[in-house]
């Protein structure tokens, strides 16, 4: 055995937090290794190590693109390296690809992938394009990438991006490669092609490491696998002897037991409705093509999408922060296509928004002020003009005992409570204003596992009040527990409506990358009783517990 | 890269046709109003606008702004919205004076004056890059302080807000005639001699000195910004300053470079004001005047491009010389005082039509290596 | 800035329900970290700023010649001498204080501090809006103007006791009008054509200074003068100044209205839906807008707000110190930025930082009579302090050797464009 990468005993410290405690890892040379934990376990910390962004506390790290070397009694011969900075590591020939792609977007392909290593010529005086456009070509053969040079970051897809990312650093000569969380931003079938990338890699004497929270593509992609929990080391596996579940207690330390148990819905009058919509993004592309749906009373209404598919943009239209240029939205049988936020709130529209630290919280506000947003015109949080903050105190401190929400204290600012904890105050906000429609995007993004169950069953009891709800999420096994219905959205426009009971993931996985409905074969009715069993009976379908332990 | 820069130019010829159209459109609703005569006026203003002195005016107003915007360009497209260009001009404006009036040389003069506000620019540098100033605030507060130090030094060394310094640039003539080179001195001269008498365009042959440097580094400007390793990491600082982190530069030292090269631009500007009048003037805004403030309007009018913010500096410049003309010749029944309005009016005009330019992602946001 | 309102009466936690509470509560914002860390990073800026005019008081006076050394250090001779210009600067504002309080020299200060009261309130104002609003100068003069001349053309109608009454009304209800409908401008210009505006309000600063010498050196020029300005405005149109004897500009009555309103403004915007809406879109735009805060809006009527101030500004400076229309108006508008930034944004904190600065502009006569140190040096300390407030970072460090407490977790910027409230 050769390993290219060797991480003795180390531990990152920040002010207050240990995020690395005394890791040790080993990767074996021209394989792909996994690092497999939960947010906050420490991986993304111990790979910034490795790639000379931090400094470790303690602990030494010993890299070699082709191979260690051992002394006699096997230790390793080589000088631990010390990276001060990405430069070191780029040198030692570490390469990172990080979650979100260190472009720089109005930049050309070959601009991006020789940024920092320009070819020169004329004495340093000018960059040679040429040349720098013939290596993009080189290695992009070499490795059987499909980029064009000349191509604007901007202009290229999400799955192309991520190649110029790997291209950018193989052109510093990378021989390990580290992937933190490639496959977030990535169509089920964008994955397979990048597990093929890694492949070729990796026959080529490359080593990989793939930085992951799903332990299904984990297990598919990975020859070996580590587990960080906790910022410890709680096991390496090599693929090939294990399972999901013996996967799933390393990461959580606990036996998963997952379900999302629904009863069926009893949908009544139509609440929420959406004809024909179509809204530009930003950069005034079409982002949401001709959309038409309804969402009755007493249903969840789920939309499933690769992030970047228009669903951000649609529920801003329906939520009233985004102009349509076609189509028209009805709440209750009104128009309020052009109703400002405001009458949209008082019209009986909650909102959890996607972002909740952007536009759910004020961040420096406490939760008293932040319990106000959205009703600060409205009795009885303001009389007159004037704000009645002994109102504005009971009221969030009534959505902080119902929702459990820590630390319990409606003086501490928003900024100051966790993720999840932030969200629940942001749900139990808007669950408080008694509506008639929740609009949901990405409920329970990054918030952890206790917290998402409870925003669940109280998402579901909400609608067996009669309530309607839209649901958005990215992660499949959400929507599809949740929803009554589910539209799948790809380049702005619902590819299909489906009973989220009557498809696999695979015929979803299908639907999200594009693929007409009609060319997606649809299971066969024994498959499809078997997975609608599955649910039921409570063992959760693998890549369930890979979402539910999901943190993004 | 080409078609993208044939993009770049097409936007620009784009934009900056119906800039023109705006601010022709503003003169002349400024003009309509108090115009009193009919024709004849219509006719004596298009002779101005038309006349060599106004082209000479416009090329001389436009050295300080064409300077000061080249040294925003570089600033704002490493990262750092440098509003302070203002007062990069005033203390340079100053200090070139300074510095004729004791060594007796203009040359030594720009010199002094590219050093005072580099070091202005340094301070302003270290204020936000090291301590992460909001970059707003500091650079109106190095306005301020060239508002409040040129003055005041004009005051303490000369006695007075206002000082002479005793020398002006020699036209370009003269300044090839003195060097003695054989046919420099004599044919080149004779030729450009020639070239001066030709009605209006003339005024391009026999223009100061800092008129030509400002075409050269406008040119080396795209040059350094479009073609070389430096200006693709200006770039990328400005843009995603990580990704340029990441892939080994450090982001620190190129927003450091591209604001220190602001100081020196922008006080080759100033310099170069001052000194073609041969004094400072320290009264009131002093007399760069908001020159600076005008200066970030056309390199956004010019969408961060060298060539298309001097393009809009010259527009700037040319509606200054008219103005200029215009209270010169008593053309219009129009006061002075509102009449010199004209240049502020359209440049809020042209902000208004333009306002929405991309700027570069990261400008304004204090970057630090490894942040997660 | 000293209040128990440390951390701003306009941005505090939930109001108090007992009067114990009351008290804890006033000691936690006190000892809260915000707080007196920016009370501490003003106070440094202003420590460092005045150290540094004190080493270019030296250095200026290197540069200049004199018959006998002023100051001497180590054996060096300086011309001026720094210790005096500070003592002119600082207590000379103050004249012969425990003599007489009402003496010339404090009253100079008064009426100073009483329109810097109205410019630092007005950007700040704007700032927690997260506008930042340079056009306050320019928004001051055209509301002096317009209330000089409406003043004037009122005056023969009413007089006496009732005719101040009226008149002050009229004329401070004229400048806010005025002033109001200039801030509006590139309020709307920002929040429908995305135009800057700190190049815009710079921009409308010029255009404001030359219409109005056009206006008050054309049409409303007062014939008898050589200088351009309006008509002077009989005594009784001016606001009463009951305690200064023999003074027309310092008038307790107008520094009482410009406390008031500074106040008025703290509690409209820790109070009241309107300041939720401009403190919400001030901190954080995207918040503000999820919230049904119509973000164009906010913008236009913090601008309108803000631009009202400053022309009450300029209407106290016509009805107490200037008695007419001048042009080359003082620079209040600019010094209200300091102001405003120095008391981080607060507008009760903001009366006191005007005291500051009423002090530095009457402290920079008596410089100007009783030293040759030319009397810009208030301007170079007005950049520096700005500077310095600027990048509480650098403090930070300092103050991180004395104590860590703090370091995660610290409030960020005391000061910065983006509404520079807590954030």
């Amino acid at each position: 055995m050769t390993e290219a990468v060797r991480l003795d005993g180390i531990t990152k410290r920040f002010p207050g937090v240990v995020a690395n405690d005394d890791v040790t890892l080993s990767v074996e040379r021209g394989t792909v290794h996994a690092l497999l934990g939960e947010n906050g376990a420490g991986k993304t910390t111990l790979m910034n190590v490795l790639y000379g962004l931090y400094e470790p506390t303690e602990g030494d790290v010993y890299v070699d693109g082709d191979g260690l070397t051992y002394d006699d009694e096997g230790a390793v011969a080589d000088a631990p390296r010390r990276f001060d900075s990405p430069r070191d590591a780029i040198d030692a020939g570490v390469g990172m690809i990080h979650q979100h792609f260190m472009l720089v977007d109005p930049m050309t392909v070959a601009e991006n992938i020789t940024l920092g290593n320009e070819p020169r010529k004329w004495g340093g005086l000018a960059v040679d394009r040429a040349a720098a456009r013939e290596a993009v070509l080189d290695l992009s053969e070499r490795y059987g990438f499909d980029v064009e040079p000349d191509a604007t970051i901007e202009d290229i897809g999400v799955g192309v991006q991520q190649r110029v990312e790997i291209l950018k650093a193989l052109y510093r000569g990378a021989e390990i490669l580290i992937l933190d969380e490639p496959t977030a931003v990535l169509t089920p079938q964008e994955v397979e092609d990048l597990f093929e990338v890694l492949e070729e890699l990796t026959d080529a004497g490359k080593t990989v490491i793939f930085i992951t929270h799903k332990l299904g593509e984990a297990l598919e992609a990975a020859d070996e696998v580590t587990v960080l929990r906790d910022g410890k080391n709680v096991g390496s596996v090599e693929t090939a002897g294990t399972t999901r579940e013996e996967l799933a207690e390393l990461m959580v330390g606990r036996e998963v037991m997952l379900e999302t148990e629904t009863p069926p819905a009893t949908p009544g009058a139509p609440t929420l409705t959406v004809d024909g919509v179509s809204a530009n993004d930003e950069r005034g592309v079409t982002a949401v093509d001709d959309v038409s749906f309804t969402v009755r009373e007493g249903e969840v209404f789920g939309i499933a999408g690769v992030d970047g598919n228009g669903q951000s943009e649609l529920v801003e239209v329906v939520t009233g922060l985004r102009k349509p240029t076609a189509g028209a939205v009805a709440l209750e049988g009104t128009d309020v296509t052009d109703a400002s936020r405001r009458a949209r709130t008082r019209a009986g529209m909650a909102y959890i928004p996607e972002d909740r630290q952007e536009r759910g919280l004020v961040m420096d506000f406490d939760l008293s002020e932040n319990g106000v947003l959205g009703s600060q015109h409205d009795a009885p949080f303001a009389q007159g003009g004037r704000l009645d903050w002994t109102y504005a105190d009971d009221h969030a401190a009534d959505i902080i005992e119902e929702y459990d929400v820590r630390p319990p204290d409606a003086t501490a600012e928003a900024k100051s409570l966790s993720g999840g904890n932030q969200q629940k105050f942001i749900v139990g906000r808007e669950f408080a204003r008694d509506p008639a429609c929740i609009v949901a995007s990405h409920p329970t993004r990054g918030v952890d596992i206790g917290s998402t169950e409870f925003i669940h069953d109280r998402l579901i009891d909400l609608r067996d009040e009669g309530r309607a709800v839209l649901l958005v999420s990215s992660k499949l096994d959400e929507v599809r527990g949740l929803s009554d219905r589910l539209a799948v959205m790809y380049r702005g426009r619902v590819v299909d409506v489906v009973d989220p009971d009557e498809v696999t993931e695979e015929q979803l996985g299908l639907l999200m990358a594009g693929e007409e409905p009609e060319d997606v074969p649809r299971a066969d009715p024994v498959a499809d009783a078997a997975d609608a069993t599955d649910g039921v009976a409570g063992t959760p379908p693998a890549d369930d517990a890979d979402a539910e332990v999901a943190d993004d | 890269m080409s078609a993208d820069l044939g993009d770049r130019v097409d936007a620009l010829g784009t934009r900056g046709t119906v800039a023109a159209a705006a601010v022709l459109a503003a003169v002349l609703a400024v003009a309509g109003l108090a115009v009193t005569g009919s024709g004849d006026t219509v006719v004596a203003v298009v002779a101005l606008l038309f006349s060599k002195s106004t082209l000479a005016a416009a090329l001389r107003l436009s050295v300080p702004i064409a300077f000061a915007a080249l040294g925003g360009i570089f600033a704002e497209k490493s990262g750092v919205i440098n509003i302070g260009l203002e007062g990069l001009l005033i203390i340079s404006a100053f200090a070139g004076v300074y510095a004729t009036s004791i060594t007796g040389s203009v040359w030594l003069g720009v010199v002094g004056g590219v050093v005072a506000s580099t070091l202005l620019a340094l301070l302003f540098a270290v204020v936000c890059i090291e301590f992460r100033a909001d970059q707003i605030i500091a650079g109106l507060a190095i306005w301020l302080i060239a508002l409040g130090l040129a003055p005041f030094a004009s005051q303490v060394v000369f006695g007075s807000k206002n000082a002479s310094a005793g020398a002006t640039f020699p036209d370009i003539q003269q300044l090839l005639a003195d060097t003695g080179l054989p046919v420099v001195s004599t044919a080149l001269v004779g030729a450009l001699d020639a070239l001066a008498g030709v009605p209006f365009l003339g005024a391009l042959f026999e223009a100061s000195p800092m008129v030509y440097l400002m075409f050269v580094a406008v040119g080396a400007s795209w040059w350094t910004l479009n073609r070389t390793s430096f200006g693709r990491w200006v770039r990328a600082s400005g843009e995603n300053p990580k990704a340029l982190d990441t892939a080994g530069v450090d982001v620190t030292r190129v927003r450091y470079a591209a604001v220190l090269l602001s100081g020196v631009l922008a006080g080759v500007g100033g310099a170069a004001l001052s000194l073609s009048l041969g004094q400072f003037v320290g009264n009131g805004p002093t007399m760069v005047n908001g020159k600076g403030f005008i200066a970030i309007v056309t390199y956004l009018l010019g969408n961060y491009n060298p060539v298309g913010a001097l393009l809009s500096t010259m527009l700037f410049a040319g509606l200054d010389a008219l103005q200029l003309g215009l209270q010169g010749q008593d053309v219009l029944a129009i006061p002075q005082s509102l009449v010199r309005t004209i240049p502020y009016v359209s440049v809020i005009v042209v902000l208004a039509l333009f306002g929405r330019t991309r700027i570069p992602e990261a400008a304004g946001e204090y970057y630090e290596s490894g942040e997660e | 800035m000293t209040d128990a309102d440390g951390d701003g009466s306009a941005d505090g936690g939930p109001p108090p329900r007992s009067a114990r509470d009351r008290a804890f509560d006033v000691l936690d914002r006190l000892v809260a970290a915000s707080a007196t860390e920016r009370l501490l990073i003003s106070g440094s800026a202003l420590l460092l700023s005045v150290a540094i005019g004190f080493l270019l008081i030296l250095a200026a006076g290197r540069m200049t010649s004199c018959d006998a050394a002023a100051y001497s250090l180590f054996g060096v001779g300086f011309c001026y001498d720094p210790i005096l210009v500070y003592d002119s600067l600082f207590l000379g504002a103050f004249g012969d204080f425990f003599a007489n309080p009402l003496n010339g020299q404090f009253a100079t200060t008064v009426s100073e501090t009483t329109v810097l009261v109205f410019t630092g309130v007005a950007v700040a104002v704007a700032f927690k809006a997260g506008v930042f609003n340079i056009g306050g100068q320019g928004q001051l003069v055209f509301g002096a103007l317009a209330s000089a001349l409406v003043v004037y053309a009122l005056a023969g109608a009413v007089s006496g006791l009732v005719g101040t009454v009226v008149l002050v009304t009229v004329g401070v209800a004229v400048g806010a009008l005025v002033g109001g409908l200039y801030g509006a401008i590139p309020g709307a210009l920002k929040a429908y054509a995305d135009a800057n505006e700190v190049i815009t309000t710079i921009m409308l600063n010029f255009v404001a200074t030359s219409v109005a010498l056009y206006l008050a050196g054309g049409p409303f020029k007062d014939p008898e003068s050589f200088a351009n300005q309006t008509r002077r405005l009989p005594e009784y149109a001016l606001f009463p100044q009951p305690l200064f004897p023999g003074r027309t500009d310092a008038s307790l009555l107008a520094l009482a209205l410009a406390v008031a309103v500074a106040v008025g403004i703290a509690y409209l915007l820790r109070r009241t839906a309107f300041g939720y809406d401009v403190r919400t879109s001030g901190i954080q735009p995207e918040a503000a807008e999820y919230g049904g805060v119509d973000a164009a809006r906010t913008v236009v009527s913090s601008m309108a707000l803000s631009g009202a101030l400053a022309g009450i500004g300029g209407a106290v400076y016509v009805l107490t110190i200037a008695g007419n229309f001048q042009t080359g108006v003082p620079d209040y508008g600019f010094d209200g930025i300091t102001v405003s930034i120095l008391a981080g944004n607060n507008p009760v904190g903001a009366v006191a930082a005007a005291l500051l600065f009423g002090v530095l502009k009457s402290g920079s006569i008596v410089v100007d009579v009783g030293t040759d140190v030319p009397p810009q040096l208030v301007g170079v300390l007005r950049g520096l302090i700005v500077l310095f407030v600027a990048m509480p970072e650098f403090f930070r460090m300092i103050g991180k050797r004395v104590d860590v407490r703090d370091r995660l977790g610290g409030s960020r910027d005391a000061v910065a464009t983006d509404g520079g409230e807590e954030a």
